[in-house]
């Protein structure tokens, strides 16, 4: 029996690890930080929202919807505004701008087509929640299971298209240099359209699994993308097992270590949970900028070798 | 019936333009001149707002001699400093200029810390997403820690202003002279900013500035101290915003927490510069008068709106904040007013080097 509340927090991790994998992506692939990755989720929670509530879909089946509706969003997003400004030649900055442009403008979309749900079906579409609409499975919540099954097989099918297709061999080539993967004769434009496409139905699936367990309105992305970006950047923005590895990492810290000391400290900790992520963010930029991705992994594996080597002989010794 | 805007909306609004003059101006320095992604504005504002907060009334609480504790008590207590204030222009006045000033001190220090992750050579982006996150981190902080802004609840701030009552007449709409009085400080500060701005962009070092932005590698191999010269131009200005800050507070006579957030104080000014045009103050000017009457003309027409948008016009600000982001940043980056060619030299200069070289070289 998995405890409730590591159930949350794995529950947790897989939702910023879809995020994280969008962010890290849009911006290794396509070379765009995407401020708005935390309001695609919300655009996920308002489409299963609408499936569940005014096409009386069960839960989880609006998991298809959500793929197709947020890719297809991401796709029309590179389409209008970032081919445009990639065109034009913009930097890396403008185009940052862009993106935080285009997060006020979904939220206000969001907000006006919550007002709408609210007006013409009469469903209460703002601070709701849907753990009502969970099924529970051999004592574990269905948003654990079916989070964590998705979870895994995105990541296999990411893993699979990344090292075993000529697909993911352009789309390293175009993340490394676009101009000399045009150069062999790669359509970077399909390529930038598919990853966009991923970059934009991962979060909308997370945006599925988010209401379960959290009260969800429209601005609801104000709150995670704290959370996003620290796992994006303690993951080092540069492989989506990083970005996976950094999303565990926080969302652990957040959603066990606030409990845990708030147990000792008091519950006046709680409203700060999410300056666990800021303070992994800030430590991680001062000690290791690049994140996980730039540890010396072989140095640090030959230290806990040598270190478990050490106990080892000094155990056999006192023995 | 459409209402005409009267004094009081124009007023306000002066008041509104001269604070976001000086926020945009000092971040065009930041992000125009020098390229800095900064999206923690909302914590500089919110550094000298916050400051109204917790300073002026608790210098006066002791200087006064109250007893008992000052934020249990803080609506009896701030009516009383009002009621001395009131009578005291001279005390008010220094006051004031205490509070801004070291509103602007709080922004240099934050902006100090704020470009700390500079001094690690992170890249810029990561400064952008830095920045933003702790900008939340201190919102946070100063709406749910009671002891500061007693939390959700917020603190009244002393009115510094209140002196200039007693020179109104019944001719004036109620407050009007407070206003004012706003204006005239608000009119010194954002002289000061101008006047600082504009000789840093003609000297040698403002040329310096665009330089990093163009090329930051090409500065530093001409032995420019770029990261330095990054944290110096935050610390500056964020100083100024940090006084903007203040005079906005006292404009506005309560803090809370979420006051200073990150939309109106962090994404409208960006707004603003892009749209006016980077680099160049006349543009970014421009940028701002638009935009600040145009969110107050949709503030005051709400209620015409109403009937004629198919959604509620509360969403009409954010829906055009980032469409206009948007737009503008496709079609016409460079803003309404590009920026013009930094010449170092006069054309007579110039000239009069071209003919000294012909003439040497006909020798």
């Amino acid at each position: 029996m998995i405890p409730l509340l590591l159930q949350n927090a794995i529950v947790f991790a897989n939702i910023l690890s879809l995020m994280a994998i969008s962010a890290t992506l849009a911006l290794s692939k396509t070379n765009v930080p995407n401020f708005a990755v935390a309001t695609f989720g919300t655009i996920g929670v308002y489409i299963t929202f609408t499936c569940v509530k005014i096409f009386r879909l069960p839960l989880y089946s609006s998991l298809p919807f959500c793929l197709i509706f947020g890719g297809l969003i991401g796709v029309a997003i590179y389409r209008l505004m970032i081919k445009p400004l990639r065109e034009r030649g913009a930097t890396r900055e403008e185009i940052m701008i862009a993106t935080l442009g285009l997060d006020i403008f979904l939220i206000a979309i969001l907000n006006i087509y919550a007002d709408y749900l609210t007006r013409a079906f009469k469903v209460m579409a703002r601070d709701f929640t849907f753990s009502a609409y969970d099924f529970s499975i051999a004592g574990l919540n269905g948003v654990f299971v079916a989070s964590t099954i998705f979870f895994v097989a995105t990541m296999v099918s990411l893993h699979l298209i990344f090292t075993k297709t000529s697909l993911g061999i352009a789309l390293k080539a175009m993340g490394e240099d676009q101009s000399l993967a045009e150069c062999q004769g790669i359509n970077t434009d399909i390529l930038c359209l598919i990853t966009w496409f991923i970059v934009g139905a991962l979060p909308a699936a997370a945006g599925v699994f988010f209401p379960v367990n959290w009260i969800s309105n429209p601005t609801v992305s104000l709150f995670i993308v704290v959370s996003v970006f620290a796992s994006c950047v303690l993951g080092g923005f540069s492989t989506i097992y990083d970005a996976a590895a950094g999303s565990y990492i926080i969302a652990m810290a957040q959603v066990l270590l606030i409990p845990y000391l708030a147990n000792i400290v008091g519950v006046w900790i709680l409203p700060y949970g999410f300056l666990v992520a800021l303070l992994i963010m800030i430590l991680t930029i001062v000690i290791f900028p690049k994140g996980l991705y730039g540890l010396p992994w072989n140095t640090i594996g030959e230290f806990l070798l040598k270190l478990f080597n050490y106990v080892k002989e000094a155990l056999r010794v006192k023995a | 019936m459409i209402p005409v805007p009267g004094l009081e909306f124009y007023i306000t609004l002066i008041v509104y333009i001269l604070v976001f003059l000086i926020i945009t101006l000092s971040y065009n320095m930041a992000y125009g001149y020098t390229g800095i992604p900064d999206f923690g504005r909302a914590m500089a504002a919110g550094a000298g707002g916050f400051l109204c907060g917790l300073l002026p009334g608790r210098l006066m609480f002791y200087l006064l001699g109250f007893q008992g504790d000052y934020l249990e008590n803080i609506h009896l207590v701030i009516d009383k400093i009002n009621a001395v204030l009131s009578e005291n222009p001279l005390l008010s006045i220094m006051l004031l200029t205490l509070t801004v000033f070291l509103g602007a001190c709080a922004g240099g220090a934050l902006g100090l810390l704020a470009s700390l992750p500079i001094f690690r050579g992170i890249r810029l982006f990561y400064l952008g997403v830095t920045l933003l996150a702790i900008q939340i981190g201190f919102n946070t902080i100063m709406y749910h820690w009671p002891v500061l802004l007693r939390g959700e609840l917020g603190v009244p701030i002393p009115d510094p202003f209140k002196w200039l009552i007693r020179y109104s007449s019944p001719a004036l709409p109620p407050g009007v002279l407070r206003l004012i009085g706003i204006i005239v400080i608000a009119g010194v500060v954002l002289l000061i900013t101008i006047f600082y701005l504009t000789s840093v962009s003609r000297s040698p070092l403002g040329r310096v500035l665009k330089a990093i932005r163009d090329d930051e590698t090409s500065v530093a191999a001409l032995g420019r101290d770029v990261r330095g010269l990054y944290v110096k131009v935050m610390v500056v200005s964020y100083a100024f915003t940090g006084a903007a800050g203040a005079i906005f507070a006292f404009y506005q006579g309560y803090v809370v927490g979420l006051h200073f957030d990150r939309v109106e104080w962090t994404f409208w000014p960006i707004a603003m510069v892009i749209l006016g045009g980077l680099a160049n103050y006349k543009g970014t000017a421009a940028g701002t008068i638009f935009f600040i009457t145009l969110k107050r003309l949709i503030i005051f027409y709400k209620a015409n709106l109403e009937p004629i948008l198919p959604f509620s016009p509360i969403w009409l600000e954010s829906l055009l904040l980032g469409l206009i982001l948007i737009l503008v940043l496709i079609y016409r980056p460079r803003g309404l007013f590009p920026e013009k060619p930094e010449i170092s030299l006069s054309r007579e200069e110039i000239e009069r080097i071209r003919e000294k070289i012909k003439r040497k070289r006909s020798e």
